[in-house]
C-alpha cells in the first residue's frame, strides 16, 4: 500500500462495527424462521426411536388420511444419497432400508398447522427388525460387528497411515519419549438458532427456492438438486442471517433437503423449524476423540519424533469425517519443527448422530494431547514450557516434511507478549494453594487449498456493481454466519477504492445474484474471498482511473485515486468529483459489472502422496495462550480466571472484528475444557437441551486478552490470515496445564468436570501416600 | 381452542388481539403480532434469547403465557429505538461488537436494558449475574460486558 | 419447535377462588412463575387440560412479619421479591444466598417461593422430549414400568432439585396449606417423601399459600451449592446449615440437603454437635451423619459417588465457615 496524502481514516485496520449490526441490535435482522408466509405448510419429522435396524414397513396412510394434513414423504421419496465429500455420500435425506442412529428421520410430514402435523407423526407406523446398536468404537470395530455401511469393513469410514522422516529414528535419538492417551469427550457447536427452513415449490415451473441455516449454499444447492432430481438451475438457495454455525452448517443437512421434498410433495412452501434437541440430534459436532500422542525430546527440550494415533468415535454417516480424520493428522505439522512424524488414524462408524466440521476441524483435541504431553515432558527435564516452544520453532518461509507451505510466521512474538502478559517468569510456581497458571501454543489454516470439489473453477469469485448511482454493490456468494466477513469484504473494497462505508453496499447469498462460493469454513473467507474482493476493487479502480484520465486529458497512470475525487497524481486542484468520473465511466457502456477471483497456486495444494488435499492452505495462523484458574478445593471445579491469548493473524483487517472472534474462539474452547460434554444412554443423546449440555453462561466466564499479532502474510489480502478457529485448540491444554500447576493432577479426560478432579485428587493422594510408604521401607 | 381478547401495551402501543390460552408470549409476539425480533433458542428458559420486558423487568417470553400479560406493558427489541434511532444501548451493542450472529442480541439487551432501569452503574459482576441466563455462542461475552458498561457510562 | 398442547389458563384473585377452579377442573395444575412446569407441558411430560394460575393472588404475594420476630413469606412471593426484601436476607441467610442461586436472575423475576418448593424431581430419564421418553420406553415415573436408574428396582429415583428447601429446613419452617378441605399447617418437612414419582405430600387440590419461618435471630445460617455452571444450573448438591454458637461450643445447628434423594434431606442426629467446638474432629463427625441419609442416584450424568462426596464437603465447609464467623 502506497501511504495516504489525505487524512480520511483507512478502511483496513480500521475498527469498524458490523456492516448488518444495526439490523442486528434492532431486532430488524431476518433469520429463516422470521419469514412470515401465510400459506406456508407446517413441516415436522418423524425420527426413529431405533439405533439401528432394518426397516420393514413405514406405513404413513393413516397420517396421510388426516384432515389438514397436507403430504406424507418417506425413504421412498428420495433415492438419492447425498453428502459433503464426493467419494462418501452415504446418507438419505429420509432412511431407506435401514436407521443407523436414534433420531435419525424417517418420515415427514406438510400439515396446515402444528397440531395436525404432530397428529399426524402419531399416526405413522414404522416396523423394523433391529438390529445391535454399537455406540462407541470399541464396540463398533469389534470382531464380528455388523456393518452399518455395507461397503465399510470394520465400520471404519476412513483408516490413515503416514509417516514422514525417520520416526524411530527420531525416538532413538531422544534422551526423553513419553506416551500418553488421552479422551476428548464429543463435542457440539450450539449455535444459538435452532435449525430452520423455508422451501417453496413453483408447481408451475418446477422450481425451489430454499430459506436455509447454511454456511454453504452452493454445496446445499448441489445437494437439493442431486436429491430432488433437478436440474441445478431450477433451484434457488438464499442464506438469509443465520444464528451462527460453526461447522454445524457446513454441509447439506437432512431438514433441509427434506424441506424441499416435501414442498414439492405439498405443492407449495413448507416452513420446518427444528427443536432445540432436533438441532442436536442433527449435530455434525467434533467426534469423541482418542489420541495416543507419543514425543521425543532431547534433554535441551528438542523435539525429535511424533508418533500419533488417533480414533474417531464418527457417529452414522461419512459427513466430513476423511476431512477429520486427515486434519488430525496433517496438522501435528507446521507449528513446530519436528523431523518425523507417523500418524495412524481411524474414523469409526457408531450408531449415533453423524459427527462433522466443528471449529478447528480435527486439529482440536490432537493439539491438547500434543501441548499437554510437551507440558509434561518440559517439566520432567527442568525446563520451561515457553522454552521448550522457542526450541522448536519452524525457520519460516519453510516447506513442512508433509508438504505445507508456511510463509508467515508469529509464534515467536505470540510467545514473548503472553509470557509477559500473564507475568509467567514472575508468577508460575509462586501462586496460592489451588490456583495455577498453564500456556499451550496452536495454529489452524486459512482456507483449505483443494475444495471440496475439483471443478478447476477459482476458489472465490467477488462482482462489484457500479451504477448510475454511484454506489458500489458487492455481489457474494460468502455466507457471513455473524463471524463479520460481509464487513470485512466492504473494508477490503473500500479500502482499494478509497471509498467509505456510505457507498458500499453487500448483497450476499442468493444464489440468483450473487456469484458461487464455497461458502463459509475452514476460515476460508477473509483470505480467499478478500483476495478476490481486492482483485475486483482494483478493476473497478483501473476502469474509473481510465474515466478520469480521459475527463483530466492525461494518461492513467498519471491519475490519482483519492476515493471521493480523481486528480492528475500530486496536483491539487485538479480533482474531480467521485461521481463525475462515475458518469464518465458509464458512458457507452452503461452499468458497469466487474469480476474478481482467486485461485490458489498449484505450489500450496500440498504433496502427492494419499491424503495430501488436507492440510495445506496458503497461510497458517498462530496462537499462544496462558490460563490461569483456580480450583475449588470443596467442589473440584475449576475456575477459569482470566485467560491471554496473542493470535498471529497475518493483518488485521478490523482489529475489533479480529478480538470478537479470538475471544469467541478462546471461550468455545473453555467451554470444551471444562464443562461440555454430548453424551448418550444406548445412543439416545441425554444432553440435548441447553441445560444439560453446558455451554458456559456469563457467570463463569473470564476476561479474555487478546493481543493481535501481525505477521503481514504475503499473500493474504493486506497480508490478513485466520483469526477464529486457531486460537481454539490451544485454550484446552493451556487449561488442563494450568490446572495441573493449581493441584499437580493431571487428567487424561476432557471436559475436567469436577468429578474428574476430585477423582484425580482422589488418585495422587494415594499415589503420594504409597510413595511415601514406598520411601520409607 | 378457546381464544380470548388479550388487552395489552406493547412496545407504548395499546392493542387487542384475539389470542388462544395456550399461547406463549412469544409466540404471540412472534405469529400473531409479527416481531420477530425476540427469538427462540432453546426448548424452554435455557438460553435467554426470548428476553422481553413485561411492566419493566425482564421476563423469558418462552416460558411465559401470553394471556398473563393481559393489562401490561410489553416491550421488545423492535421498542428500544426511538423514530429509528437506535438507543444508547443498542448503540452500544453495535459499536463494541456486543453482537455477532445476533440471534442472542434481541435477548440480551431487553435483559441489559431490565439491568440498567434497576441499577444504572452495574459492575462487571453484576452484569454477569443480570445477564447469566441469556447464553451467547459467539463473543465469549468479552465485548457484551464493555457494550452493557459503556450504555451505562453514556447514559448516566 | 416443541409443540404446545391445549389447554385453558385461570387466574383466580383468591386462594378460595383458586381452589374452587380446581374443583370444576379435575384436570388442572396450579402454576406459578411456570419455570418448570411450562417446560415439562412443551416437553409433553404433562399435559394439564386447565392451568390456575397463582402469580396474581394478592394474599400469596406479601411478606410480612409474624409480630413474633418470624415471617410469613408469600409463596407466589418471587424469588427477585424475596432477595428484594431487607429482613429475609439480612435474618435468614441460607434462605437469601439459596434464592440467589436458582438458575438466573431472568428465571428469578417469575419463579416463586412455592413454585421452587413444589418443584418437580428431576432426572435424565425424565426431563426430556415426549419423542425421547417414549424411544426409551418412558419411565417409572411417568408413563413407563422401568426405573432407568436403578432397573431392577420399583423405585423412582429422580432428585430433588429445588435450592429453597434445605434452606427453610434449617430454620424450622412451617407452610400453610389450603385444600377443599381446608386449611392446616405443617412442618415444611412433612410434604415431602421420599419417592421420586410422588415426592410431594399435598392433596389434590392441595395449595401451598404461605411459608412461615419463626425468629432466626442469633442463628448464623448460609447456603452451598454445587453445579457445573454458576448460573442456570440445578444443583448436583446443595447444603444448608444454620447454627448457634455459645460458650461451649455449639449450641443449636440444624443441616439441610438437596440434590441428594427424591426429597430434601434434614439430617438426623446432628444434636451429637452440641456442646462441641467445631474442630476437625466435629466436622468429621458432621460428615459422618451423611451417607446412611442421602442417596444420589444417577439421575443426572453426574455420577452419584462425586455428588455424595461434595455433599459433605460443601456440609464440612459450610459448617465450618459459620461458626468460625458466628
Amino acid at each position: 500500500m502506497s501511504p495516504r496524502d489525505d487524512d480520511r481514516q483507512p478502511m483496513v485496520g480500521r475498527r469498524a462495527p458490523l456492516i448488518d449490526g444495526i439490523e442486528k441490535v434492532s431486532g430488524k435482522a431476518q433469520y429463516t424462521a422470521d419469514f412470515y408466509h401465510s400459506d406456508a405448510y407446517v413441516g415436522r419429522l418423524f425420527r426413529s426411536p431405533y439405533a439401528h435396524a432394518e426397516i420393514i414397513s413405514v406405513d404413513v396412510s393413516k397420517a396421510r388420511a388426516l384432515p389438514g394434513v397436507i403430504a406424507v414423504i418417506t425413504g421412498e421419496d428420495c433415492d438419492k444419497p447425498f453428502g459433503i465429500i464426493p467419494i462418501a455420500q452415504n446418507e438419505f435425506p429420509l432412511s431407506r432400508d435401514k436407521v443407523r442412529y436414534r433420531g435419525e428421520p424417517v418420515a415427514a410430514v406438510a400439515a396446515i398447522d402444528e397440531a395436525s402435523a404432530e397428529a399426524a407423526l402419531k399416526l405413522i407406523d414404522f416396523k423394523v427388525k433391529e438390529l445391535p446398536g454399537y455406540f462407541t468404537a470399541d464396540e463398533a470395530r469389534a470382531e464380528g460387528a455388523i456393518l452399518l455401511h455395507d461397503d465399510r469393513p470394520g465400520n471404519l469410514e476412513r483408516e490413515v497411515h503416514s509417516e514422514f522422516g525417520d520416526v524411530d529414528a527420531g525416538f532413538h535419538v531422544a534422551d526423553l519419549v513419553r506416551e500418553e492417551t488421552y479422551d476428548c469427550a464429543e463435542v457440539t457447536h450450539v449455535h444459538m438458532e435452532p435449525h430452520a427452513s423455508l422451501a417453496t415449490y413453483d408447481v408451475e415451473r418446477d422450481r425451489v427456492t430454499l430459506h436455509s441455516v447454511t454456511q454453504v449454499p452452493y454445496y446445499l444447492h448441489k445437494r437439493v438438486a442431486q436429491c430432488m432430481d433437478m436440474d441445478e438451475s431450477q433451484v434457488r438457495v438464499i442464506k438469509p442471517f443465520i444464528g451462527g454455525g460453526f461447522g454445524a452448517r457446513t454441509e447439506a443437512l437432512n431438514f433441509e433437503i427434506i424441506t424441499c421434498l416435501l414442498a414439492r410433495s405439498a405443492g407449495g412452501t413448507v416452513r420446518m423449524k427444528l427443536s432445540r434437541e432436533e438441532t442436536f440430534l442433527t449435530h455434525r459436532g467434533r467426534p469423541r476423540t482418542r489420541v495416543k500422542m507419543k514425543i521425543g525430546m532431547t534433554k535441551d527440550g528438542k523435539m525429535t519424533a511424533c508418533d500419533c494415533v488417533v480414533e474417531q468415535t464418527g457417529g452414522a454417516f461419512a459427513g466430513y469425517g476423511i476431512v477429520t480424520i486427515l486434519y488430525a493428522g496433517s496438522l501435528l505439522n507446521a507449528i513446530y519443527d519436528i523431523p518425523a512424524v507417523r500418524y495412524n488414524g481411524f474414523r469409526v462408524y457408531t450408531n449415533t448422530p453423524a459427527c462433522g466440521a466443528m471449529r478447528g476441524h480435527g486439529t482440536v483435541d490432537v493439539r491438547h494431547a500434543f501441548e499437554s504431553v510437551t507440558d509434561m515432558m518440559a517439566e520432567e527435564l527442568g525446563l520451561d514450557p515457553f522454552v521448550v516452544r522457542r526450541t522448536n520453532l519452524l525457520n519460516a518461509p519453510i516447506r513442512t516434511i508433509n508438504d505445507l507451505e508456511v510463509t508467515s510466521y508469529g509464534l515467536p512474538e505470540c510467545l514473548d507478549w503472553v509470557e509477559e502478559a500473564c507475568g509467567w517468569k514472575e508468577r508460575v510456581g509462586k501462586m496460592p494453594k489451588g490456583k495455577g497458571l498453564g500456556m499451550a501454543c496452536s495454529h489452524y489454516v486459512s482456507g483449505a487449498a483443494k475444495p471440496v470439489h475439483w471443478t478447476g473453477e477459482p476458489h472465490a469469485v467477488i462482482n462489484l456493481k457500479l451504477d448510475f448511482d454511484g454506489g458500489i454493490t458487492i455481489l457474494t456468494g460468502a455466507s457471513d454466519i455473524g463471524q463479520g466477513s460481509s464487513t470485512i469484504l466492504a473494508q477490503v473494497v473500500g479500502e482499494v477504492m478509497k471509498v467509505d462505508f456510505d457507498r458500499l453496499t453487500v448483497i450476499a447469498n442468493d444464489s440468483r445474484i450473487t456469484p458461487k462460493d464455497n461458502g463459509s469454513y475452514s476460515s476460508r473467507v477473509t483470505f480467499m474471498v478478500g483476495n478476490a474482493a481486492l482483485e475486483a476493487a482494483e478493476n473497478l479502480k483501473a476502469i474509473m482511473i481510465e474515466a478520469a484520465a480521459g475527463k483530466l486529458e492525461v494518461k492513467p497512470e498519471e491519475v490519482e485515486c483519492m476515493g471521493e475525487s480523481y486528480r492528475i497524481a500530486g496536483q491539487q486542484g485538479s480533482d474531480i468529483p467521485y461521481k463525475e468520473v462515475v458518469a464518465a465511466a458509464l458512458v457507452d457502456t452503461g452499468t458497469i459489472t466487474v469480476k474478481g477471483t482467486f485461485t490458489v497456486p498449484k505450489k500450496f495444494q500440498g504433496g502427492k502422496y494419499h491424503g495430501a488435499g488436507v492440510g495445506p492452505s496458503m497461510a497458517y495462523s498462530y496462537s499462544t495462550l496462558a490460563a490461569e484458574v483456580t480450583v475449588d478445593e470443596i467442589t473440584g471445579r475449576v475456575i477459569v480466571d482470566k485467560i491471554w491469548v496473542a493470535h498471529d493473524v497475518g493483518y488485521a483487517l478490523n482489529p475489533l472484528s479480529v478480538e470478537g472472534q479470538v475471544q469467541g474462539g478462546v471461550w468455545m474452547g473453555m467451554g470444551q475444557a471444562i464443562s461440555e460434554e454430548t453424551s448418550y444412554h444406548e445412543g439416545l443423546p441425554i444432553t440435548s437441551n441447553m441445560l444439560d449440555y453446558r455451554v458456559p453462561t456469563m457467570v463463569e466466564s473470564p476476561d479474555i486478552e487478546v493481543k493481535i499479532i501481525e505477521s503481514i502474510d504475503p499473500n493474504g489480502p493486506f497480508g490478513a490470515k485466520e483469526a477464529s478457529e486457531g486460537c481454539l485448540s490451544g485454550v484446552v491444554p493451556a487449561i488442563a496445564n494450568a490446572v495441573y500447576n493449581a493441584t499437580g493432577v493431571r487428567l487424561f479426560e476432557t471436559p475436567l468436570t469436577p468429578e474428574r478432579i476430585v477423582n484425580g485428587q482422589i488418585k495422587l493422594e494415594r499415589l503420594k501416600k504409597k510413595q511415601a510408604a514406598g520411601g520409607e521401607s | 381452542m378457546a381464544k380470548t381478547i388479550l388487552e395489552l401495551t406493547l412496545n407504548g402501543q395499546p392493542r387487542e388481539d384475539a389470542v388462544a390460552d395456550n399461547t406463549l408470549l412469544i409466540d404471540y409476539l412472534r405469529e400473531v403480532t409479527g416481531h420477530t425480533g425476540t427469538k427462540m433458542g432453546c426448548d424452554g428458559g435455557e438460553c435467554g434469547a426470548c428476553t422481553v420486558l413485561v411492566d419493566g423487568k425482564p421476563r423469558l417470553s418462552c416460558l411465559c403465557m401470553a394471556s398473563s400479560c393481559k393489562g401490561r406493558h410489553v416491550e421488545t427489541v423492535e421498542g428500544c429505538s426511538e423514530s429509528g434511532r437506535l438507543s444508547i444501548l443498542q448503540k452500544a451493542f453495535n459499536e463494541q461488537l456486543g453482537t455477532q450472529c445476533g440471534y442472542c442480541t434481541p435477548g440480551m439487551i431487553m435483559a441489559a436494558e431490565g439491568l440498567l432501569r434497576e441499577n444504572p452503574k452495574p459492575s462487571k459482576n453484576e452484569i454477569r449475574q443480570a445477564l447469566g441466563g441469556n447464553i451467547c455462542r459467539c463473543t465469549g461475552y468479552v465485548k457484551i460486558i464493555e457494550a452493557v458498561q459503556t450504555a451505562a457510562g453514556e447514559m448516566s | 419447535m416443541e409443540f404446545m398442547p391445549n389447554f385453558t389458563v385461570l387466574y383466580p384473585k383468591t386462594v378460595k377462588e383458586a381452589v374452587s377452579f380446581f374443583g370444576e377442573n379435575p384436570d388442572a395444575r396450579y402454576v406459578a412463575g411456570g419455570t418448570d412446569l411450562i417446560v415439562n407441558i412443551r416437553r409433553g411430560i404433562v399435559a394439564p387440560g386447565t392451568l390456575i394460575d397463582l402469580a396474581q393472588i394478592d394474599e400469596m404475594n406479601k411478606i410480612e412479619s409474624d409480630g413474633k420476630g418470624g415471617h410469613r413469606i408469600g409463596a407466589s412471593v418471587t424469588l427477585a421479591s424475596l432477595l428484594d426484601h431487607k429482613e429475609i436476607t439480612r435474618d435468614y441467610e441460607a434462605v437469601s444466598q439459596a434464592a440467589a442461586e436458582i438458575a438466573a436472575a431472568t428465571h428469578r423475576q417469575v419463579a416463586t417461593v412455592g413454585g421452587n418448593l413444589c418443584l418437580d424431581t428431576r432426572c435424565v430419564f425424565y426431563n426430556q422430549s415426549e419423542w425421547w421418553r417414549s424411544a426409551n420406553n418412558y419411565c417409572l415415573k411417568s408413563q413407563g414400568e422401568t426405573c432407568h436408574v436403578a432397573p431392577s428396582g420399583t423405585e423412582c429415583f429422580a432428585a430433588f432439585s429445588g435450592d429453597l428447601a434445605p434452606a427453610l429446613l434449617v430454620f424450622g419452617a412451617e407452610v400453610e396449606i389450603t385444600g377443599p378441605d381446608g386449611a392446616r399447617t405443617v412442618p415444611l418437612t412433612d410434604i415431602y417423601a421420599n419417592d421420586g414419582a410422588a415426592h410431594l405430600l399435598l392433596k389434590k387440590g392441595e395449595i401451598l399459600v404461605t411459608v412461615l419461618l419463626p425468629d432466626a435471630r442469633g442463628l448464623r445460617s448460609g447456603y452451598a451449592k454445587a453445579r457445573v455452571r454458576d448460573s442456570i444450573d440445578f444443583p448436583l448438591a446443595g447444603s444448608a446449615i444454620a447454627l448457634k454458637k455459645g460458650s461451649n461450643g455449639v449450641d443449636e445447628i440444624r443441616l439441610a440437603l438437596t440434590g441428594v434423594k427424591s426429597c430434601p434431606v434434614l439430617v438426623d442426629g446432628i444434636d451429637v454437635l452440641i456442646g462441641t467446638p467445631m474442630d476437625d474432629e466435629a466436622l468429621e463427625t458432621l460428615a459422618s451423619l451423611l451417607p446412611k441419609q442421602i442417596k444420589p442416584m444417577t439421575s443426572t450424568f453426574t455420577p452419584p459417588g462425586y455428588r455424595r462426596k461434595v455433599a459433605a464437603n460443601l456440609s464440612r465447609s459450610l459448617a465450618n465457615r459459620l461458626y468460625q464467623s458466628a
